[in-house]
């Protein structure tokens, strides 16, 4: 029985995990350069299906299967989302900010489109199969091979935020950090705000491209709709939740929200006759919305509060020029 | 090339275009890009649905056809109810939502965000209370009558077609002729000149939410007799409505139009080449190309 | 000019952030039919005390009347229905709409009889607008622009009319011809608030100035003697800080 609950523990972790990779993603697009995307769905599936052609092994009727190990493909997934990035960014980051948005949400749009259309390439509506999974060996051992794939979700969610936190810290984070809060500031430093934004949105959604190969791989197999706009929403709420700006409040939402999710779902399932499971679940995402919206308007900084690096210190620049201070020297 | 593709491009593209005249507005007087306006177009399908089911049971001959058209009198009518309503429906969800992030001075991201929330828990409400089955306003069957040069149309498209025009028009006469179009226009370059000038700002927003949510409804009204009613109706005409709405140019509404008939003509070409699989894709392709070449639209001005 | 207040402020602090007040307790009044200008050096808040009079910066404290009616909480849309007028320094006219669109819009509160001939009136007042009322606004010189945006205002016959910085981007050319078209219009009685950096021309024109400096009035008196003054020098150069005097 707890080796049930166990395993099921080890699932539940290790699908969360996989968002936190979504939120970490969309923490340096949105949190860190302020860059609203509303096509995280796409970018995750354009990771998942680059990683699935190139591991799985040959098949008659579909291009691809390069038969490569498990790290190409999430490296090659990573890459490719990272490189749709770069374009839409590039098309729509000088224009206003919610052209990016309805821009990404194009994409979105279009590669579920082409994941259902391109049957000699993405297998159609039926998707990918036979994904390998890390420690396939393993998989005899059900508990252990749950613990493993955990430990490999760890490691990377680890690694993954160890890294971002040095970037935030880094000069490159600080410019970033100083583009958003007081842009003419750092432009007159010589700072090219749009190459910075491109570069962290790019970042931003590699790593959405490498959640997306992570997640294809531990489940072992993908198909179109796994990719919908609901999954967009998923994440947004889970970083809103968590606290948009702090990669602690990315991972924090991703098992918080996950854990809602999936308690929510069971609870409106079982209020609802088996015929109704549909309106069941229509019922869960309406809840869903409604608290996000509700969140919006009440504490849109979320749990954990935006991280001010950059902004502690113009904090005390401020409450210089309070009414009451005397100036010493007479004001220009 | 089937001669056919250009009615079905001219009729899908009047509802993305009367669609579009209410992104374009709202968008040009809130200043922000509105993703649950899609589910203005699916409520006010599915309230004509509702009210139209509701006066059939009432009285059976509320059904029965009119004329050469499929639909009896039961749907203008519940098409003047839905369109009441659905404009209540905008301005309810301004009120709670939208005028409050306006007043707490949230940024554009914030509003779109929340107009993300607030499609999603439209969307799935409309699911919840309907089912995903598509639903139909009738059962009645169409003939297509030819109109010469290969064309043909059912009375009801001839219809679609005449009110989409006659709508677009008296938009357009509104917002250059009176004085209340006078006043969005002034909202809509200078809210902060407007109120200076005596303009009541908070009216002039809860006009473009009546205005825009009700040619939604007549769009939505008008998609769910020619082709059917689903949840989905209005998520699947969203990005066809947002490049249209670039490509007129924001704020313009005969551009607007102007654009749905074009995203909905090339469209239907786009379907005779590559398949209809591929129908979606093209109002992507169409907003790439004008972000590449012109982002102000046809008729917009270069920001 | 009779001895009664138009304008009136009462210790108002205002500012567009809740904890850094710009305008920081003025009292002020202005009396009917007179040209007022505030005067002051850069920063000193007079854009904002006028911004906040007309409702377009919040009010924290303190009290603003026209002739006797408490207008501190009206909202900004409808001062000009109580006679209040103002025009703003820059993006004061409606660009993409044309001239005659920028005066109906204004006329809207007028009752439907008056219009027409309120905007006639303004078209004979003002011959260049007149004579191609369709133009889009957007394509007149600056000049016009501050004509238009004048005309516009006085469409309601207000009983005040604020005007910031008309002079600014102009030529001294046309800053004159702006300033004696001002001074005809306040010789038909209606009292102007002018806030100003010209203060050679504004002076010209006024019949009192006040000084703004770091949000407090420091000073005040009649036009034509404060021009010699050598205060106000002192008080735009900022060298010392003085309590608050008034000359007779």
């Amino acid at each position: 029985m707890s080796v049930e609950l166990i395993g099921y523990g080890c699932f539940f972790l290790t699908m969360a995990l996989t968002y936190a990779i979504m939120c970490l993603g969309l923490n340096v697009q949105w949190g860190q350069t302020g860059l609203f995307n509303v096509g995280i769905a796409g970018f995750v599936a354009i990771g998942a299906y680059v990683s699935a052609l190139l591991t799985t092994p040959d098949t008659a009727n579909r291009f691809g299967g390069f038969d490569m190990p498990i790290l190409v493909g999430w490296l090659g997934g990573a890459l490719a989302a990272a490189l749709i990035a770069f374009l839409i960014g590039a098309l729509t980051i000088r224009l206003r900010a919610d052209y990016l948005a309805i821009a990404t949400f194009g994409v979105a749009v279009t590669v579920q489109l082409c994941a259902l259309n391109l049957e000699r390439i993405t297998g159609g509506p039926f998707g990918i199969g036979f994904i390998p999974r890390p420690f396939a060996s393993l998989a005899g051992d059900p508990l252990l091979f749950s613990l493993f794939n955990l430990g490999v979700l760890i490691v990377v969610v680890a690694l993954l935020y160890l890294a971002l936190e040095r970037l935030v810290r880094s000069p490159w984070g600080r410019v970033l950090r100083a583009i958003r809060e007081d842009e003419t500031a750092a432009l007159a430093l010589g700072k090219s705000a749009v190459k910075f934004r491109l570069q962290a949105f790019a970042i931003g959604g590699g790593i959405m491209g490498l959640a997306g190969a992570v997640q294809a791989h531990f489940i072992g197999f993908i198909a179109p709709e796994n990719y919908l706009p609901m999954l967009t929403f998923q994440v947004w709420a889970m970083l809103i939740v968590g606290g948009s700006g702090n990669n602690r409040g990315a991972i924090l939402g991703a098992v918080l929200v996950w854990g809602l999710w999936a308690a929510s779902a069971s609870v409106i399932a079982s209020l609802f006759p088996p015929g109704q499971q549909a309106r069941a679940a229509a019922l869960q995402i309406v809840m869903i919305g409604v608290a996000l919206c509700a969140i919006l308007l009440l504490r849109p900084r979320g749990i954990l509060g935006e991280e001010k690096v950059v902004s502690r210190h113009l904090g005390k620049l401020s409450s210089a020029l309070r009414a009451d201070a005397k100036p010493a020297t007479p004001k220009q | 090339m089937n001669p056919q593709a250009l009615m079905d491009g001219l009729i899908t593209g009047s509802m993305i275009g009367l669609g579009a005249i209410g992104v374009t507005l709202t968008y040009s007087i809130l200043r922000f890009a509105n993703f649950a306006h899609g589910e203005f177009i699916a409520w006010g399908a599915y309230i004509a649905l509702a009210v139209s089911s509701a006066l059939g049971y009432l009285s059976g001959g509320l059904l029965a056809p009119v004329g050469p058209f499929s639909f009896g009198w039961s749907l203008p009518i519940s098409a003047m109810v839905a369109v009441v309503l659905t404009g209540g429906l905008a301005l309810l969800v301004d009120a709670l939502l939208f005028g409050r992030l306006r007043a707490q001075r949230g940024t554009v991201i914030i509003m779109v965000m929340a107009s993300f929330g607030a499609a999603l828990t439209l969307r799935s409400l409309l699911e919840f209370i309907f089912t995903s089955k598509p639903a139909y306003y009738t059962k009645a069957l169409q003939i297509a009558l030819p109109l010469g040069g290969g064309l043909r149309a059912t009375p009801d498209q001839m219809l679609a077609l005449g009110v989409a025009v006659v709508l677009v028009v008296a938009v357009h006469l509104l917002l250059t002729r009176t004085a209340i179009g006078r006043s969005m226009r002034a909202v809509s370059e200078n809210q902060q000149l407007s109120g200076v000038v005596g303009i009541d700002v908070r009216k002039v927003v809860r006009i473009v939410w009546l205005l825009g949510a009700g040619l939604a409804c007549v769009a939505g009204i008008m998609a769910g007799l020619l082709v059917q009613i689903r949840p989905h109706m209005g998520l699947d005409l969203l990005l066809p409505l947002f490049a249209a709405a670039i490509l007129g140019g924001i704020g313009s509404v005969p551009g607007a139009m102007l654009a749905g008939l074009i995203v909905g003509l090339a469209e239907a070409f786009a379907v005779q080449l590559v398949g209809a699989e591929w129908r979606a894709a093209v109002a992507f392709v169409i907003l790439v190309l004008v972000l590449l070449v012109r982002p102000q639209g046809l008729f917009g001005r270069p920001e | 000019m009779s001895g009664q207040v138009a304008l009136s402020t009462r210790a108002l602090v205002a500012g567009y952030e809740r904890d850094l007040p710009i305008v920081r307790g003025v009292d002020l009044d202005v009396k009917q039919g007179e040209l007022l200008v505030v005067l002051g050096p850069n920063g000193a808040g007079k854009s904002t005390f006028v911004k906040a009079i007309a409702g377009l910066v919040p009010i924290h404290s303190g009290a603003t009347a026209l002739g006797s009616l408490d207008i501190t909480t009206v909202p900004a849309h409808e001062k000009i229905r109580h006679g209040l007028a103002f025009v703003p320094q820059t993006e004061n006219i409606f660009g993409t709409m044309s001239i005659n669109d920028n005066l109906l819009l204004a006329a809207n509160i007028l009752p439907k009889e008056k219009r027409a001939r309120r905007i006639a009136e303004l078209y004979a007042m003002f011959p260049d607008l007149g004579s191609r009322p369709s133009l889009r606004a957007g394509q007149l010189s600056g000049g016009q622009r501050q004509m238009l945006a004048v005309a516009r205002a006085l469409i309601v016959e207000p009983s005040v009319l604020i005007l910031d910085e008309p002079s600014a981007g102009l030529s001294p050319k046309i800053v004159s011809e702006v300033f004696a078209r001002l001074k005809q219009i306040n010789e038909t009685g209606v009292t102007i608030v002018l806030v100003e950096q010209n203060v050679k021309a504004a002076l010209a024109i006024a019949d009192r100035a006040v000084i703004l400096v770091e949000g407090r009035l420091r000073h005040e008196g009649p036009a034509a003697t404060l021009a010699d003054d050598p205060i106000v020098a002192e008080l735009y150069l900022g060298a010392r800080r003085e309590p608050n005097t008034v000359t007779p």
